[in-house]
C-alpha cells in the first residue's frame, strides 16, 4: 500500500451512533492525514471511546461512513487490521498470562514470525522499561505497568496507525514523558497517531491537530492556534511591578492597548489587539513604564493554553 | 491461521487451572470408587452407562461452568478487544476455547475409564470383551455428553449478563437438557439406545455451538 504526503488515512464522515435513546455520536465528521498526531479531547461521556471503537471495528452498527486507508470500516476491516495498533481505555489480559506470553500471542496473531517477534519483543520491552517484568504474571503488575504492557502490544507489529484510548492515564510523570517522546519519534517516522486524553497538557505537548468533542458533537478541529483564534481575539500581558508610579492609566493611549486592569497592587493586566505586533506593543509599553519611573519586576504575555481553549468551547456549547 | 495459535493459548490457560487439576484427580478417583462399589444396576441401565452418566455429568458440568465463568469474566473485562482488532475470526475465539476444555476433560475421562479397566483386570485376572465394549461405549457417550456441556457453557457464556445467572442456567437448565438427550433413548427403550444418546448429544452440542457463534458474532464490544 503506497502512502503519499497529506493522504487522508482516516475519514470519518457523518457518523452517528445511538445506544437505545442515547445519542453517543451525532453527525461527526473529520479527516486525519498520514503522519499526524491527532488529539481527541472531551468530557466524560462525550463519545471519544465510541469513536475509537468504531474505528477499530469493535462497534459495527452505526450510520455514516468510516474509512481507514480507503477501506470501509467495518466491512473491510480485515484489510487494515495489520496496519493498526490499538490500546483500549482499560487494557486487560487473561489472568494466567505473563508479559512475555501475552506479547508472543498478540504478535503471532498480528502475523509476525518467530524471529521477528523475539527481537521486537526485546526492543519494545526495553523501550517501555518492562524488561525486568517480562516473565511476571500481568495480574501481579501495577496499573501503570499493565498500561505499558498494553502499549507494548500496540507497538509490537510496527503499525502504521496507532489508535490509543487514554494512553497516558495511570502512568508516573517519567513514564508519561518517555511515552510522549516515543510517540513524537514514531510520528516523525511516518506513524499516524490518533489518541484520546483527559490530560490536556499532554495533548498540547504532542498533538499536531486537536478535535474537541462534547455530547457527541465535534465542536472544533484544528491545531492549537486555529482553536485559539475563534475565542482569543486579544492578547493579554501581565506586568508585575515593584513600584507603580502615577500615570500608569495613560498606557491605555498606546496603540494596540484596549484595556488595563489592576489585578492587585503591583500587578497590571493589559489587553492588546491580537492583530498588532506583540513585540512593538511590548516595546511601547515598557518604554512608557520606564518613562513613568515604574520598576518592572516581570513582563509576561499570557498565552492561552489548551485548558483555556477547551473550557471556552465546552462552556460555549453547554 | 489464528485458530492454532488461539487453541494452544487456551490449552495453556486451562490445563493449569484449579478446576482441571480437580477433574484430572477427581474423575479417576470417582471411577475407582464406582468400580469398587459396583452397584447392581438393572438391565435397562447398563453399568457402563451409569459410569458414563456420572463421569460425563460431573466432568461435563464442571467444564461447562468453567467455560461460562471464564467467558463472562473475560467479556466483562473487555479481554477480547485486543484479539478482535487483529486478524482473528470471532468464531475461532469460541471454538478454540471449546476444544481446549473438551480435550482436557476428555483426557480426564479417558484416564478414569482406563483406571477402571485396570482395577477390573486386577479383580478378575482378565478383562472380558464385554467390559472392554462397555468401557468403550461409556467413553464415547461421555465424550458426546461433555461436548454438549462445553458448547452449552459457550452459549450461556456469550449471553448471560453475570456469572451468577450463567452458573444458574448451566446447573438448572443445561443439566436437564443434556440429561434428556442422554437418557431419553433409554427411557423409550430404543434399541441401540447408547448410539442414539450419543447422536442426540452431538446434535445438541452442534446446535449450542452454532448459536453461541451466531450470538458472539453479533456482539458489539
Amino acid at each position: 500500500m503506497d502512502y503519499t504526503e497529506n493522504k487522508k488515512l482516516i475519514v470519518f464522515d457523518r457518523v452517528t451512533k445511538k445506544y437505545g435513546n442515547l445519542l453517543a455520536l451525532d453527525d461527526v465528521s473529520f479527516k486525519i492525514n498520514e503522519g499526524e498526531i491527532f488529539g481527541y479531547i472531551g468530557p466524560n461521556g462525550a463519545g471519544k471511546t465510541t469513536t475509537i471503537k468504531i474505528m477499530v471495528g469493535l462497534m459495527r452498527e452505526f450510520s455514516g461512513n468510516c474509512t481507514i486507508a480507503d477501506y470501509s470500516i467495518p466491512d473491510n476491516f480485515m484489510n487494515v487490521q495489520g496496519l493498526i495498533g490499538y490500546l483500549p481505555q482499560e487494557v486487560t489480559f487473561q489472568e494466567w498470562r505473563t508479559v512475555d506470553h501475552a506479547l508472543k500471542t498478540f504478535g503471532k496473531l498480528s502475523g509476525m514470525t518467530d524471529n521477528d517477534l523475539e527481537q521486537r519483543i526485546k526492543a519494545v520491552l526495553d523501550l517501555l522499561d518492562l524488561t525486568e517484568v517480562k516473565n511476571k504474571k500481568i495480574q501481579k503488575l501495577s496499573g501503570g505497568m499493565v498500561q505499558k504492557v498494553g502499549l507494548a502490544q500496540a507497538l509490537l507489529h510496527t503499525p502504521k496507525l496507532l489508535i490509543l484510548d487514554e494512553p497516558l492515564s495511570g502512568l508516573d510523570p517519567a513514564s508519561r514523558f518517555m511515552i510522549k517522546q516515543t510517540l513524537k519519534e514514531l510520528s516523525k517516522n511516518g506513524t499516524t497517531i490518533f489518541f484520546s486524553s483527559h490530560i490536556l497538557s499532554d495533548v498540547q505537548d504532542i498533538a499536531t491537530k486537536i478535535g474537541i468533542l462534547n455530547k457527541g458533537h465535534l465542536l472544533k478541529i484544528g491545531n492549537l492556534d486555529e482553536l485559539k483564534s475563534e475565542f482569543f481575539q486579544t492578547q493579554d500581558i501581565e506586568i508585575s511591578l515593584s513600584h507603580l508610579a502615577e500615570g500608569w492609566r495613560n498606557l491605555i493611549s498606546l496603540p494596540g492597548v484596549n484595556k488595563i486592569q489592576q489585578k492587585e497592587p503591583g500587578k497590571l493586566i493589559l489587553t492588546t489587539e491580537k492583530a498588532m505586533d506583540l513585540d512593538e506593543v511590548s516595546h511601547n509599553i515598557i518604554r512608557q513604564l520606564i518613562e513613568l519611573d515604574c520598576r518592572i519586576r516581570s513582563f509576561k504575555p499570557i498565552i492561552p493554553n489548551l485548558d483555556d481553549v477547551y473550557l471556552k468551547y465546552i462552556n460555549e456549547d453547554n | 491461521m489464528s485458530f492454532p495459535i488461539l487453541f494452544k493459548d487456551e490449552l495453556k490457560g486451562f490445563y493449569k487451572s484449579y478446576i482441571m487439576i480437580i477433574l484430572w484427580i477427581g474423575l479417576p478417583i470417582l471411577s475407582i470408587l464406582l468400580y469398587l462399589w459396583s452397584p447392581d444396576t438393572s438391565e435397562e441401565m447398563p453399568f457402563s452407562v451409569l459410569i458414563a452418566t456420572m463421569i460425563s455429568s460431573l466432568g461435563g458440568s464442571l467444564a461447562g461452568i468453567m467455560i461460562t465463568v471464564h467467558l463472562i469474566h473475560e467479556r466483562s473485562r473487555h479481554v477480547y478487544e485486543l484479539f478482535l482488532v487483529r486478524p482473528v475470526k470471532r468464531e475461532n475465539l469460541l471454538i478454540s476455547k471449546f476444544f481446549a476444555v473438551f480435550i482436557c476433560v476428555a483426557i480426564a475421562c479417558a484416564v478414569s475409564l482406563v483406571l477402571g479397566m485396570i482395577i477390573d483386570y486386577f479383580h478378575r485376572g482378565t478383562i472380558p470383551a464385554e467390559i472392554i465394549k462397555s468401557t468403550y461405549e461409556s467413553f464415547c457417550l461421555s465424550l458426546a455428553t461433555m461436548a454438549s456441556w462445553c458448547s452449552a457453557g459457550l452459549l450461556v457464556g456469550v449471553f448471560a449478563p453475570s456469572v451468577l445467572v450463567g452458573v444458574i442456567l448451566i446447573i438448572f437448565v443445561v443439566n436437564n437438557i443434556t440429561s434428556i438427550a442422554l437418557l431419553l433413548p433409554m427411557i423409550m427403550k430404543a434399541s441401540y439406545s447408547i448410539v442414539y444418546s450419543m447422536i442426540f448429544s452431538v446434535i445438541l452440542a452442534l446446535i449450542f455451538l452454532i448459536l453461541a457463534i451466531f450470538i458472539f458474532d453479533k456482539k458489539q464490544f
